[in-house]
């Protein structure tokens, strides 16, 4: 037997240790190489849509890669660990420590390129399967499976660097005392843990601190707070489980009565050890579902997003032009010729919107005409209102403020033209998108808005045209003025959208672009979070593995003690089921109040609710991590019980 | 000898025991044994003779593959899982060569332990452990955890784990095996001395003549069989002669005879 065989039987032979590991591993190439593969794709032009996919992907192609470091190394120094025993009887065999630094390298190898290998070959095999799910939502005409080197060698690139780096440094994980410290392993490892109480504190106050605050918010301060909570509960929360969690624990158990109860006795103090154990590891696996939770709960959505949307926004295309506009002409013209090259039916409005300063406030309000008001009205199917001489009505910048404006009576003077006006309520029906024409506007009487035109032609620059397209099909608009939304996008990004004379919005080709951004992300993103999910269950899986030989002592004792088969099960649930969801249930809670901020800006922003998405999102995990628990405790208790 | 004659409290009958697998291996060959109640014995034997097997017979977390065995009334085959589990917890103590100790518990939490499975209340349990504790010296020790005990140390806290709900037998596999001869001695006179005031069988598997020589009665088996039974006499050092001079007769490995000898 040669050196190599050596290590690579050692590899084959502790198969039962690594699968979880090798599984992960692979999991986290093949995506990693999915990633890749669209990143390279050639048929991808530099399309805003692709332009979010595309940075969406390397963002999570950098947090997939930086979590794959950090598992490796947790995994590698956990295995090593776990196999100290061993390595100290080939030391006492007389191996040399550069040869056992050797033997780690070459196991590590054989591992880390069986798992680049198949992940590469499994992503392959699925790329043809993911670009058809992209193409679905990106709606892309086709995205045709290709060849080329560029992600083979990205993935296997970054990969083997990683796997080389970490089977060099891996070595420095065994402790190298005495051989005899080795052999003897890890048995007096597990007494009770340091802590801090004051970080337990601080832990528990960060924590109170961000939900009470993530509860509280207010529009005003939500955006303040984006940047402040994160941070706060990422700290809190690792106080909590370094710090908090094991004071808490030590608290209970001086409360004999509950603690010196049944089986709490065991369960206690064995999860007092995981936790010890793996507190690092549930920081990480919460903060992580957090995240995941979160993007899912907000992508998800945004899939009741369409109708709410074009409740927000009514009008199928919006043309706003400033009087000194020179394309005005040309820009309508070309709207109209695409809308019946495309055969989409619409009806145009054009506004004239004059600007009159009014005295009751001494703003400016934008002064719309009734009949062209009633005109739009129409053509949604709505009843034309009427108005005498002398009165107005507010045109509320949105739905929401229509209560407020409804009972509302002010007399005013508008400046410029000298005409007094009664607004008397709010135009009763929802026909512009939010603050599209100013936001402090009213519909007038045509009498008075002519007369207002004639007073106040004279000062240019103070009114401005208006182009409402109502289109029924508004969601086919996708392909309707691009060249126009173009020039807007190029200056709003060059600086300030006011430099050109006019504006354009196109509810249709936004909608398209959001939802297909977001679909995307949240398909990455669940790639992302599978990767996770698989991740910490072989680290949890491989912790018991590692524990199984004192395990199965206790068991032994427990046993003669007189414990029956389903009090054993009873015992390790209670040991399993906290290292399953008590991650995930600080994670629900994270979320809940991430959530609870998050739907105020929600509300400002969309006015729609996502209880329920989000209550599917996390009963979808919830099930799958039930399943995940089953099957783990299901080997766990046979490893066990097989001893006897 | 006289001896009074007692209740029998284990009584194995022409017990066989074979373990099946890949190997199959005749552990216990139609072995007859009676313990009484109130009794101190040790079973004494070469590695492999069947001396672990038949403690574990008795602790019922084996069943023989033939013959009758009664423990305590009851034979443990009648019984279902469940009830044999509730039985063990009731009647039976058992103190172990690697003492196994619960690591994560304390001594206090690892002395409570058999009681809390049992559901006494907390005053309860506390006025055991005060009793316990005193009784085994290790009032001062409650607090640590097994890690931070010497070998005696460790070792009275398991028989003290294995006494605290009071049963009718204590088991011991070893119990002297890791121990220097000072704790070693302190252990066997801790044992003899329950066995003497609270009138505690114990049933105790040994290597060691010297830890035999306590016990009332040693019972040699070889290969699965009886080979030879000697009762105690009036001076230890006596039994101890007698026990050598049997365990040279039994043969076996060399390794199993402990060469020390009594001061």
């Amino acid at each position: 037997m040669t050196f190599r065989q050596f290590a690579y039987r050692n590899v084959i032979r502790n198969r039962r240790v690594y699968t979880a590991f090798f599984m992960a591993s692979v999991f986290s190439v093949m995506v990693f190489f999915l990633y890749s593969m669209l990143l390279f794709h050639p048929s991808i032009e530099n399309r805003f849509v692709q332009e979010i996919a595309f940075m969406g992907m390397v963002i999570a192609e950098i947090i997939l890669y930086i979590f794959t470091v950090f598992f490796l190394f947790y995994s590698m120094r956990a295995f090593l660990q776990a196999r100290s025993k061993e390595f100290g009887i080939l030391l006492h065999l007389g191996m040399a420590k550069r040869q056992l630094k050797r033997l780690i390298f070459i196991e590590t190898m054989i591992i880390g390129v069986a798992s680049i290998v198949a992940g590469t070959i499994l992503g392959f095999m699925f790329s043809k399967f993911f670009f058809m799910i992209i193409r679905e939502i990106v709606l892309l005409p086709a995205l045709p499976l290709y060849f080329s080197w560029e992600p083979f060698a990205l993935t296997i690139g970054a990969f083997l660097s990683l796997f080389i780096i970490i089977s060099y440094v891996a070595p420095v994980f065994i402790r190298t005392g005495e051989v005899a410290d080795l052999i003897l392993g890890d048995a007096g490892n597990r007494g009770a843990y340091g802590y801090s109480k004051t970080r337990g504190y601080l832990g528990l106050l960060f924590l109170a601190l961000s939900y009470a605050m993530a509860a509280s918010t207010t529009n005003s301060v939500v955006i303040g707070l984006i940047f402040f909570l994160p941070p706060l509960a990422t700290v809190g929360t690792y106080y909590f489980f370094m710090d908090s969690l094991p004071f808490l624990l030590h608290k209970l158990r001086k409360r004999k009565k509950y603690y010196w109860h049944h089986f709490w006795l065991l369960s206690i103090s064995e999860g007092v050890v995981r936790l010890r154990e793996n507190a690092r590891m549930f920081f990480i696996v919460t903060i992580v579902s957090t995240v995941a939770f979160m993007s899912v709960g907000i992508l998800a959505s945004l899939t009741s997003f369409a109708s709410q949307y074009h409740e927000m926004h009514p009008l199928g295309l919006i043309y706003k032009s400033k009087s000194e506009n020179a394309q005005e002409r040309k820009h309508i013209a070309q709207l109209v010729d695409e809308l019946n090259a495309e055969q989409i039916d619409y009806s145009l409005v054009r506004f004239q919107v004059l600007e009159q300063t009014s005295t009751f406030t001494e703003n400016t309000v934008a002064i719309l005409k009734l009949s062209n008001v009633n005109m739009l009205a129409q053509s949604f199917g709505y009843q034309a209102i009427d108005m005498k001489k002398g009165q107005a009505v507010f045109l509320p910048p949105s739905a929401s403020s229509y209560d407020q404006l409804k009972n509302r009576s002010v007399k005013t003077l508008l400046q410029e033209s000298n005409i007094h006006v009664t607004i008397d309520g709010a135009y009763p029906y929802h026909l512009f998108s939010a603050y599209s024409i100013a936001s402090n506007a009213i519909v007038l009487n045509d009498a008075d808005y002519e007369l207002v035109f004639e007073k106040g032609f004279t000062q240019r620059g103070k009114s401005f045209s208006y182009y409402a397209f109502n289109v029924p099909d508004w969601q086919k608009t996708k392909e309707i003025g691009l060249s126009i939304d173009a020039k807007v996008a190029e200056s709003f990004l060059a600086g300030g959208s006011s430099d050109l004379p006019y504006s354009f919005e196109n509810p249709g080709l936004n909608y398209s672009v959001i939802r297909t951004t977001f679909s995307l992300l949240l398909f990455i993103g669940l790639l992302l979070a599978a990767v996770f999910f698989l991740a910490a269950g072989s680290f949890i899986y491989f912790r018991l593995y590692t524990s199984l030989e004192s395990d199965r002592k206790q068991f032994d004792v427990l046993r003669r003690m007189g414990i029956t088969d389903r009090e054993f099960k009873k015992i390790v649930n209670r040991q399993l089921i906290p290292q399953f969801f008590f991650p995930w249930g600080v994670a629900f809670v994270h979320s809940s109040f991430a959530f609870l901020s998050l739907q105020v800006i929600w509300d400002a922003l969309a006015e729609i609710s996502i209880v329920k998405e989000l209550v599917l999102v996390l009963a979808g995990f919830t099930l799958m991590q039930i399943f995940y628990f089953y099957l783990i405790r299901w080997r766990y208790l046979a490893h066990i019980k097989a001893s006897v | 000898m006289r001896r009074v004659k007692r209740n029998t409290i284990v009584e194995l009958t022409e017990v066989t025991k074979i373990y099946e697998g890949k190997v199959m291996h005749r552990a216990l060959n139609r072995l007859d044994f009676e313990v009484e109640e109130g009794e101190f014995v040790a079973v004494m034997g070469p590695s492999g003779s069947g001396k672990t097997t038949l403690l574990n017979l008795i602790s019922t977390i084996t069943l023989p593959t033939y013959g009758r065995l009664m423990i305590n009334g009851i034979e443990p085959e009648a019984l279902k899982q469940n009830d044999l589990a509730l039985f063990r917890r009731r009647n039976l103590g058992f103190v172990f060569q690697d003492i196994n100790l619960l690591q994560m518990l304390t001594v206090e939490e690892n002395l409570v332990l058999p009681l809390t499975l049992d559901g006494l209340s907390v005053p309860e349990m506390e006025i055991r452990i005060a009793e316990t504790a005193a009784r085994l010296d290790l009032t001062g020790i409650l607090n640590r955890r097994p890690d931070e005990l010497s070998g005696g140390q460790a070792q009275r806290t398991a028989i003290g784990r294995a006494l605290i709900h009071k049963p009718k037998i204590i088991l011991a596999d070893e119990p002297t095996g890791n121990l220097d001869s000072k704790s070693a001695k302190d252990v066997l006179e801790l044992l003899s001395h329950i066995n003497k005031n609270e009138k505690t069988t114990v049933v105790m598997v040994t290597h060691d003549p010297i830890a035999a020589s306590y016990c009332d009665r040693v019972l040699f088996i070889k290969d699965g069989e009886f080979f030879n039974e000697i009762y105690k006499d009036e001076r230890r050092q006596t039994f101890f002669q007698r026990i050598l001079n049997v365990l040279s007769l039994l043969g076996g490995n060399v390794n199993d005879l402990s060469s020390v000898r009594l001061p």
